[in-house]
């Protein structure tokens, strides 16, 4: 297996996702963040062609318009509310998050759009992921300001 | 009336659709979207019918809405033929233009094919023992008129585009240099899939029993076909894709009385 990648919401579990995806780039066109990206051969010969979200760059915004227009069920369309999308789950680099080195940011705290869920404070107002609320779209990667991010989105299925 | 220039517009339309999709799907207009794997109209779902086949070998089980969804280009084949190839298909438009290219520089081939089994269904057959072996959908990565739309796209929204491309120029140069138009006629997945939906009654240039008296033997209709076919030696169908050339130049020679058309 090539390494993995951020897929879009309800995407199918990988291995099945690298035969179902028939490479249509539509998920990629219906994106209106254009956060859904093709990869291309030097992915990896699987993964060319496939949706993929470099969540640092442009994460995604959950607003699920590419759930439905996905014409081969790699995305799977009964997943219809951002609380049922499960694209990875964030990680928190306690050594390179500013908080918890001791200066005071709330960035991804602010803008995870499940506010106060996948994200909480905890009471030295330092943010703890919560795993089972995160559904991964990689927002708190994308504005994390500590350079790399102190927090990462693992892919599901990742590690 | 002549063929050609109807032709020549809808394979002209095929490729202005192909850019102003995602220029459109972009500014949030999204009626149609989609690119040559797979394309939405409305609420009409149209998928290229080997595209559609994958997932089932590579997975194993069956998804109704996309195979549904390639009954209209197989309904499409079975009554006209391939005119995907012909008519729609970037490829088929980008080939055809860098033959004529190849023509006015007087390039000669490396080899030409003779009669005899073209192994376009052995390399379709592979193909999708392939993805059923390794549950990978190969086909997507051979279909030249889904790698250059999606390429398209990927240019307008990324600003980059893959190495993909490379298989479009390596079809090119092969076409220029090695054997004439050998993509389309001998290899081609898309194609091969789409000339196993054909009948009795498929859509074909046939040479008219009253028009025999007609046939100048002139050999302008062979020397038309950019597939070096011979429309008058007969059985030409399962690798004539329907693009008319021959009509044409039949019509040149012997005008309204021509012995080629399109019969069904």
């Amino acid at each position: 297996m090539s390494k993995h990648f951020l897929r879009p919401p309800g995407a199918v579990a990988e291995a099945d996702f690298l035969g179902r995806c028939i490479r249509c780039g539509k998920c990629a066109l219906a994106c209106p963040y254009r956060a859904i990206r093709v990869a291309g051969l030097l992915d990896g010969l699987e993964i060319m062609g496939t949706p993929v979200i470099l969540a640092r760059k442009s994460p995604c915004y959950l607003c699920l318009k590419c759930v439905p227009v996905c014409p081969s069920g790699a995305l799977e369309s009964r997943v219809k509310k951002r609380e049922q999308v499960r694209m990875g789950t964030a990680r928190l680099n306690r050594k390179e998050c500013l908080n918890w080195q001791g200066t005071f940011c709330r960035s991804c705290y602010d803008h995870c759009p499940l506010f106060n869920e996948a994200i909480t404070m905890d009471g030295e107002l330092r943010p703890v992921v919560n795993e089972k609320k995160c559904v991964g779209c990689g927002i708190c990667e994308h504005v994390c300001p500590a350079d790399p991010a102190a927090i990462i989105v693992t892919p599901r299925g990742a590690g | 009336m002549k063929i050609a220039p109807i032709r020549r517009t809808v394979q002209i339309l095929s490729l202005a659709g192909m850019v102003a999709v995602p220029l459109l799907n972009s500014r949030g207009i999204s009626a149609v979207s989609g690119s040559f794997y797979s394309l939405e109209i409305g609420s009409l779902l149209l998928t290229d019918p080997l595209i559609a086949l994958q997932p089932l070998l590579a997975t194993m089980s069956i998804d109704a809405t996309l195979l549904d969804s390639a009954l209209i280009p197989i309904g499409l084949a079975l009554v006209l033929g391939r005119v995907f190839c012909s008519w729609v298909c970037p490829q088929n438009t980008l080939s055809e233009l860098f033959d004529a290219v190849g023509a006015r520089l007087g390039l000669t081939r490396l080899w030409t094919p003779g009669p005899g089994p073209i192994p376009r269904y052995a390399v379709l057959a592979l193909i999708l023992a392939a993805t059923l072996l390794y549950g990978f959908p190969l086909a997507s990565l051979l279909s030249a008129p889904g790698i250059i739309s999606v390429q398209t796209a990927r240019f307008i929204y990324e600003g980059t585009v893959g190495l993909e491309l490379a298989l479009i120029g390596t079809i090119i140069l092969a076409e220029l240099f090695l054997v004439r138009r050998v993509w389309c006629t001998h290899l081609c997945p898309v194609g091969s899939m789409l000339s196993l939906f054909r009948f009795r009654k498929t859509m074909r240039v046939v040479m008219a029993e009253e028009g025999e008296n007609t046939c100048l033997h002139c050999r302008e209709c062979a020397k038309a076909c950019q597939l070096d076919l011979n429309p008058m030696a007969g059985n030409i169908a399962p690798q004539c894709h329907n693009c008319g050339a021959c009509i044409d130049a039949c019509q040149e020679m012997t005008g309204e009385r021509r012995p080629l058309s399109f019969r069904f």
